[in-house]
């Protein structure tokens, strides 16, 4: 496995620390004048999300992660296994609901994520950060009110529900942030 | 983007470089202008200085400055730009300007004192107000981070990534164990070295002024002897600095990352884009 020098590490540098897959959000050459240099450092857990703080010394080595991302297009779920196949070799696989937070909640058919392969294993699937989705349900707007800003929830795709104007009605497709879970807009 | 920082920058720059002088000057201190070529670039193990033929840059005005300290100026200062390699970071350039001053008949404790004057005057310069300095020691620094790790090394990280983070209002760290200390006197096994931090950055450090040749030409040789164990090259003992130090008065003397300063007083993280780059 590749090994990085801390004169290599940049952000988005994908690295095995303490037997997890981690990536760089931050780092900083620091070098006290009694001493010798290090590197402080922000490392996301690729498969939990925390952020840990953890200071290299110069000279110091770190492996590298034995992780890919692949771009693979959502088919299907079935029983709690949601069925993605890979872009590039046509190959499905199926991943345990599980390693997912939310996500699930907003896969819609042939939507393309990139999937997270940690030691031959997927552990995590980002959505890409726009989707356009069909409103499943939601109340009818109540008439005459005009209150700025009053919304209500829909659910959209497979399960998620988000906050949308009263003008908007069941059936009708809109633009969704999945990373902050808001209503963008109506897609026409 | 012509490698030049931006207009308000550069006059935030000369406001700050001529509120220093002025002080200075004020203060009874002569600018000595001294040179970047020198026959030794630095004492200590950890600093890297860069060859000019056989000769090297200065890694601080310190060497020629205690010289002239030597020769009988009691107030001294020097303003320079000062190298050292292996060292880029945002808070680091291989270029850099230095800011020294040497007091003859005092220790570190009234270099504190300058220090805090000369603070006062740098953010007045910028439009700013000292906010109020703190003080600490370097042994209660670390009890809030858990204590000092016996191992230097382990020491040395957690200063780095708990202690220095948490320096955020200007703090003077007083009281270095005696393995760091440099050009330090050495009492009591603490040497007398503190040093300035304000938003988590180390802005300067200061000593009360090693003035016994012999002990200086120990720390000089154990120095060098980690160096050579590491591969890197040693640091040529400077013969003319060593009768200096053995001759001069008892004094403070201190240096100031002018550029660090100055991003902490413009409030940037990063000291590139303050100075016209090389």
């Amino acid at each position: 496995m590749a090994v990085y020098q801390t004169s290599q590490f940049r952000n988005g540098l994908k690295i095995e620390l303490d037997g997890s897959p981690f990536v760089m959000t931050y780092f900083q050459f620091v070098k006290p004048g009694k001493g010798t240099a290090f590197t402080r450092t922000k490392l996301k857990n690729l498969i939990t999300g925390a952020v840990i703080e953890r200071t290299f010394r110069s000279g110091e080595t770190v492996e590298a992660a034995d992780c890919e991302e692949i771009t693979m297009q959502y088919q299907y779920e079935d029983s709690g296994m949601y069925y993605f196949m890979s872009m590039e070799t046509y190959e499905t696989i199926g991943i345990d609901g599980s390693i997912m937070e939310d996500e699930s909640l907003y896969l819609i058919d042939c939507l393309e994520c990139n999937v997270l392969i940690y030691k031959q294993r997927p552990v995590g699937v980002s959505l890409p950060n726009f989707i356009d989705t069909e409103i499943t349900h939601c109340e009818p707007g109540v008439k005459g009110n005009t209150a700025q800003g009053a919304t209500k929830p829909a659910t959209i795709a497979n399960g998620a529900v988000v906050q949308v104007p009263l003008f908007i009605s069941e059936g009708e497709t809109i633009k969704v942030d999945t990373r902050t879970k808001e209503y963008l807009g109506r897609v026409r | 983007m012509n490698g030049t920082p931006t207009v308000p920058v550069l006059r935030a720059r000369a406001a700050l470089l001529s509120a220093l002088r002025a002080w200075l000057q004020h203060h009874g201190f002569l600018e000595i202008d001294v040179p970047v070529r020198v026959r030794s670039g630095a004492l200590e193990e950890h600093l890297e200085a860069l060859a000019v033929g056989e000769m090297w840059l200065h890694t601080s005005p310190e060497f020629a400055l205690k010289r002239v300290l030597a020769a009988g100026l009691p107030r001294i200062y020097a303003i320079s730009p000062c190298f050292r390699g292996e060292e880029q970071g945002r808070l680091h350039a291989t270029e850099f300007t230095m800011l020294e001053w040497y007091r003859s008949g005092v220790g570190y404790r009234e270099i504190a004192e300058d220090l805090q004057g000369l603070l006062a005057a740098a953010a007045q310069a910028v439009g700013r107000t000292l906010p109020r300095v703190e003080h600490l020691t370097v042994a209660e620094a670390f009890s809030a981070a858990g204590g000092r790790p016996s191992d230097p090394i382990e020491a040395q990280r957690l200063w780095v990534a708990s202690v220095e983070p948490q320096l955020t209002a200007p703090t003077i760290v007083w009281d270095f164990p005696a393995d760091e200390a440099a050009f330090a006197t050495v009492r009591g096994g603490t040497a007398e070295r503190f040093e300035l931090y304000w938003n988590g950055v180390e802005i300067a450090n200061a000593f009360t002024e090693l003035t016994d040749a012999t002990e200086l030409r120990t720390r000089w040789a154990r120095s060098n002897g980690a160096r050579e164990a590491a591969s890197r090259p040693p640091h040529p003992i400077d013969e003319r600095l060593m009768r200096s130090v053995g001759t001069h008065p008892r004094a403070g003397g201190i240096a100031v990352g002018v550029d660090r300063l100055l991003a902490v007083l413009l409030e940037r993280d990063d000291i590139h884009r303050l100075r016209v780059q090389g």
